[in-house]
């Protein structure tokens, strides 16, 4: 549910959760179903908490508790032990989550060796600090445990129940609201990036570590104030109630149960889950959680997106078969949460059976759809080399333990030139570029941009400064279509756009590099040119002065060198500056006003490519020097 | 000894090799030349069985690898030094090298083995314990093909030895090359160095997008003005 | 006296988590899968100890001849398992979240969610304690001490000091090239999960030998286990080991000098700190030796 009118099922959620208790009032359902619902809240506030850290940035968290935790004994303390009233006493509880998430985000995400799995330990600790500062801590539980009394609260709710329901719906829609405008908006997809490939993300623009604090407060807000109304609901508190491993392994099992990608994802899992518990509980209990484990290892291993994933692909079979069981409650009568729970099983079969792939390859030849793209209309002539310079490196080294890559370079761009860096394998290319794109500081030198020193400056904002690249081996964000790529180089670009108007505006980079037709498929689902050809669209998205082409033809057929070679004279003539890394020499000739030879870290000589050609220096770099052969 | 047939090689998608044929014979050094991407690691990988061959047969003396587990290729005798050198760096230079015999015929013949590597590059008896990540790139190299010797192969695939070292080590890579040659073990040498590859093989094969372009004796091919156009481009 | 009576009691009590972490921290280390479903394998040894024990003549620590085998073959079946289906590091920590929840659920629904224990005829080593000069062990740990020693030395030489341990390394450090040299990773990876599976076996037979076990206790050693695999570093059997005694010693002499709920305060405050600024874990490995 990435696109559309998500705000419709949200507002229909609110609406609901709103009349509720007075229709149950109205029908005479029994009041357990108001216990049961608010447990559905509850879980699907802590789930969604955690999902907008882990499910979106894949950052994945055990430390749900820590926050949980933390809104619960806020809450306790201040009411509980303290006699504060409920409701500043709840809002604190959030702010203590905010606080403790910004602390650890900015120990954690500030770390250079932080990996997943480093932050998922890290997260894990957390949980069994704060358990253990509660319990030696008189002034805060003691070991005591803390009871609280029922809250004062207007008579306007209605029982205490109908209170709980209330407050657990507010914060659950809270959740929700927060989820989902991330998803519409370039929080989530900043985020999403980050997933599938953080540095690209940095590349791209995205500013990756504010993204990570903001998604880490939003779960710690959102799981503090859930704690703080479940404190409420509770009544008495432990921290060995609190702190278990409980709250921490649900809301995973929820969230990746749900769809981890989709706002309503973790919603949907806490729905299934505390209903199939609480049909279980009565003469199955054992095999409650047995079902509960088989169900999160097939789906872990057979439909990984989550049922939200096959939801959105056959959305009206699922509800027409919910709404047929709903009416075969209304005509036979029995217990209502017993036909749910039956209505979600069939719901949940239907959505996995196997449905003709949603991202499928399309049918037509390769070479058809190249067609359009080859047609080179106009004169080859490049736009003359205006003699501005744009870029300047200047005695660039760079040391990887004791190894040179790179040795005193120096090289210059002038606007319009499309400048080919050629060099055998292990000569220093790629180094270079990383060193220009900001992925990789320099031992010594310095690189302007404009006369602009940028070697202090964060990768995300070199791309501000308008310099692109792409990768040797592709790296698109997997998770998101071809579309979706380029929206977001355009989102975090050089002129940022909202979510609506770059979807538009990215049809206009797929069809500069012939990509139009594939707008809707994954990477996963198209070939390796394309894939480069898409790493093409996605650095142009960025709008850059300067495009970094890192063997954009690697691996390539002679039919798609040709179309690549279009692609890249294309781009050039539209007035942006290149420099092209490529081992094909015939294409650089082609392509290219100048051209720069490395060796060994060094640079070997640089000039027109006819003359650079010739150089008895560069041929013996290539073919390996006759000198040398003269062996003892 | 070995008899590759229209072999298609695929990274998922993409395809790295197109109905590539080639031969070696006992005895031979068989050079592997073309530009980077051409396809040369990809060919000698298949051929060891660490890429899977989607079409064609690889033969080595009357024995189908294509359908073979990838680890039991190195018991027919075939020994791989890898292309940027791969080796276990957190394990050190004897490990390495016993590593190389881990197969059981190999491991029979360990002591001689490694008398014999000792003997081609004495420098690795005395870094025996030294962690294999620790060494220059040039000691790394000797300890890839040493590690290759240990298996005791008939065929040994060179994949880029010579990348990345000062010419002096390249000079020392490739004596030992002809002195592994004259032991009777055959050679398929992958390079980017194409005169010196040239200059010690027998035949060669150029690859180019994948493509073998063309064959012929290794003289033939160094006087060849096409050679060289297919790895300048110009 | 007593400071170092507390931290040596601790330390013999930590080696029992040292050896519930030894397993886990080689499937991660060398195969890529956390395995939590570990944690149930160990439950399962501790009950299947309590269950032979009770109704066979065999004696406590001689049911590792039955649960052993039986714990090694399942661990071997579970990585099978993992293998069929390719799970990543990430999602194997999901699917065995699963498998630890019906392995608890199961042994719940066997041995009931009360407290069992061994009577004291057929467990005589739960109230015994050695005295070595002032200073008195319990003899479970003392055992858990001892097995966790041999283990640990039988399973480093292994890994350090033989064909089949540099192998694992090898594999561990670049899978195709290990291949390439014979090296056939289904054997290795189950060889070792069945290794880690056994170990399981030891490590839930000295839990029970020291007295009440509940299918919950599975969830209770998660946090500490996982502390010592990460303070010891991921895959390291030594470190691991170490790891152990220094987490149990602090426990110990925390709980002496203060309070014991301030032990886990402590002992996670140096896991935070290990994981800021030791990621590798307190104790890097050296170059191999022959």
């Amino acid at each position: 549910m990435k696109r559309g009118r998500g705000w419709i099922p949200l507002a229909a959620i609110a609406l609901s959760i709103a009349v509720l208790p007075w229709i149950r009032e109205l029908t005479g359902f029994p009041a357990s179903y108001l216990v049961l619902l608010s447990g559905v809240l509850f879980w699907t506030a802590q789930a969604t908490s955690w999902n907008i850290l882990s499910g979106y940035s894949g950052y994945f968290s055990f430390g749900q508790g820590a926050f949980y935790g933390v809104g619960v004994y806020t809450l306790a303390v201040l009411v509980g032990r303290q006699g504060q009233s409920w409701w500043p006493a709840l809002l604190l509880a959030g702010l203590a989550g905010v606080l403790l998430a910004l602390v650890i985000g900015t120990i954690a995400f500030r770390l250079r060796s932080l990996r997943g799995e480093i932050f998922a330990l890290l997260t894990l600790a957390i949980p069994f600090i704060l358990s253990a500062i509660a319990r030696v801590t008189d002034s805060i539980d003691g070991g005591q445990g803390i009871i609280l009394p029922v809250p004062d609260y207007p008579d306007f709710f209605g029982p205490f129940q109908q209170f709980i329901f209330w407050l657990s719906g507010a914060v659950a829609v809270l959740a929700l609201v927060i989820a989902y405008g991330m998803v519409r908006t370039r929080y989530g997809w900043a985020l999403f990036a980050i997933h599938d490939d953080e540095a690209v993300a940095e590349g791209l623009g995205v500013p990756t570590f504010r993204h990570k604090m903001i998604a880490i407060a939003a779960n710690g807000l959102i799981a503090g104030l859930s704690g703080a109304v479940s404190a409420l609901q509770v009544g008495f508190i432990s921290p060995e109630g609190t702190f278990n491993l409980r709250v921490p392994l649900f809301v995973i099992v929820m969230s990746v149960l749900g769809g981890r990608l989709f706002w309503a994802g973790p919603a949907v899992g806490a729905l299934y889950v505390v209903t199939l518990q609480n049909r279980l509980a009565g003469g199955f209990e054992g095999w409650s959680l047995i079902i509960l484990g088989a169900v999160l290892v097939l789906l872990v291993l057979f439909a990984p997106e989550g049922i939200m994933a096959r939801f959105v692909r056959r959305p009206w079979t699922i509800v027409s078969v919910v709404a047929g069981v709903l009416a075969a409650l209304a005509l036979y009568g029995g217990d209502p949460v017993t036909w749910f729970a039956v209505a979600l099983g069939i719901a949940a079969v239907v959505a996995l059976l196997p449905a003709g792939k949603p991202t499928g390859r399309r049918a037509s030849a390769p070479a058809g759809r190249l067609g359009s793209t080859r047609t080179d209309p106009g004169s080859d002539l490049p736009p003359p080399a205006t003699g501005k310079t744009l870029l300047e490196a200047d005695d660039l080294t760079r040391r990887f333990g004791g190894i040179h890559a790179l040795r005193g370079v120096s090289m210059r761009l002038l606007e319009g030139e499309l400048v080919g860096l050629v060099g055998p394998n292990g000569s220093g290319k790629t180094t270079l570029v990383n060193l220009l794109s900001g992925a990789l500081r320099p031992t010594s030198g310095s690189i302007a941009v404009d006369g602009a020193d940028i070697v202090d400056v964060a990768p995300h904002k070199i791309v501000h400064q308008g310099i692109a690249r792409t990768y040797q081996i592709p790296r698109p964000f997997n998770s998101l279509t071809v579309r979706d790529n380029v929206v977001v180089a355009i989102m975090f670009g050089r002129e940022p756009r909202g979510l609506t108007a770059s979807r538009q505006a990215a049809e206009e980079y797929l069809a500069l590099v012939g990509l139009s037709d594939l707008g809707e498929v994954r990477p996963g689902g198209i070939n390796l040119h394309e894939r480069q050809l898409l790493e093409m669209a996605r650095a142009m998205a960025t709008r850059p002065r300067i495009l970094l082409l890192d063997e954009a033809l690697a691996g390539l057929n002679p039919v798609e060198i040709d179309n690549a070679v279009a692609v890249v004279r294309r781009i050039h003539r539209s007035g942006v500056s290149i420099v092209l890394v490529e081992h094909l020499l015939r294409v650089v000739n082609q392509l290219a006003t100048r051209i720069v030879v490395l060796d060994q870290g060094r640079l070997l000589a640089e000039g027109d490519p006819a003359t650079v050609m010739r150089n008895p220096a560069v041929v013996s770099a290539y073919l390996g020097s006759e000198a040398h052969a003269q062996r003892d | 000894m070995l008899s590759v047939t229209d072999l298609d090689v695929f990274y998922g998608d993409a395809q790295a090799l197109w109905e590539v044929s080639m031969t070696v014979d006992a005895g031979e050094v068989v050079a592997i030349v073309g530009s980077n991407g051409a396809g040369k690691s990809t060919l000698v990988n298949a051929v060891m069985g660490i890429n899977r061959a989607r079409r064609g047969s690889i033969l080595f003396e009357g024995v189908e690898l294509t359908t073979l587990a990838g680890h039991r290729t190195c018991r027919r005798g075939i020994a791989i030094v890898p292309e940027g050198r791969r080796l276990f760096p957190s394990l050190s230079v004897g490990e390495n090298l016993d590593l190389g015999a881990f197969h059981s015929e190999a491991r029979r013949h360990h002591q001689e083995s490694l008398a014999w590597v000792h003997e081609l590059f004495p420098r690795l008896s005395e870094r025996r314990h030294q962690l294999a990540g620790t060494l220059s790139g040039g000691e790394q190299q000797m300890v890839a093909i040493g590690r290759a010797l240990m298996a005791r192969p008939r065929l040994l695939l060179m994949d880029e030895p010579s990348l990345g070292l000062a010419p002096v080590i390249v000079d020392e890579v490739f004596d030992r090359v002809e002195r592994v040659r004259a032991q009777g073990v055959s050679v398929v040498l992958v390079e980017q160095n194409v005169k010196r590859a040239l200059d010690i093989s027998t035949r060669a094969y150029v690859l180019a997008e994948g493509r073998i372009v063309k064959q012929g004796s290794a003289a033939e091919l160094a006087a060849s003005p096409e050679v060289v156009a297919a790895l300048l481009g110009v | 006296m007593n400071v170092l009576q507390a931290g040596l009691a601790g330390a013999l009590g930590g080696s029992l988590f040292a050896l519930m972490a030894l397993g886990l921290s080689l499937t991660w280390g060398f195969l890529k899968v956390i395995n939590l479903a570990h944690f149930g394998l160990i439950l399962l040894g501790s009950y299947l100890t309590f269950e032979l024990a009770t109704t066979t003549p065999l004696g406590p620590i001689n049911t590792l001849l039955v649960t052993a085998p039986v714990l090694g073959v399942l661990g071997a079946a579970i990585h099978i398992a993992y293998e069929r289906f390719e799970v990543s590091e990430l999602s194997s920590l999901l699917v065995s979240y699963g498998l630890l929840i019906i392995l608890v659920q199961v042994v719940h629904n066997i041995w009931s969610a009360d407290f069992q224990r061994m009577d004291a005829m057929v467990n005589p080593y739960a109230t015994r304690s050695i005295r070595l000069g002032d200073l008195g062990f319990p003899l479970p740990t003392l055992l858990a001490a001892g097995f966790g020693l041999v283990l640990v030395v039988l399973v480093s030489t292994i890994v350090n000091r033989t064909y089949a341990g540099r192998a694992l390394r090898a594999f561990g450090q670049d899978r195709e090239i290990a291949s390439a040299f014979g090296i056939d990773h289904r054997l290795i990876g189950m060889a070792l999960a069945g290794v880690a599976g056994a170990s399981a076996a030891i490590a839930g037979m000295l839990f029970a030998l020291r007295g009440t076990i509940t299918p919950d206790a599975a969830f209770e050693w998660v946090g500490l286990v996982f502390a010592i695999v990460i303070l010891g570093g991921i895959g390291n059997v030594v470190g691991t080991f170490y790891a152990g005694l220094l987490v149990g010693a602090v426990s110990g002499v925390v709980a002496l000098l203060w309070t014991p709920s301030h032990s886990p305060l402590v002992v996670f405050s140096m896991v935070v700190l290990a994981l800021v600024f030791r990621p590798g874990g307190l104790f890097p490995r050296r170059a191999g030796r022959h």
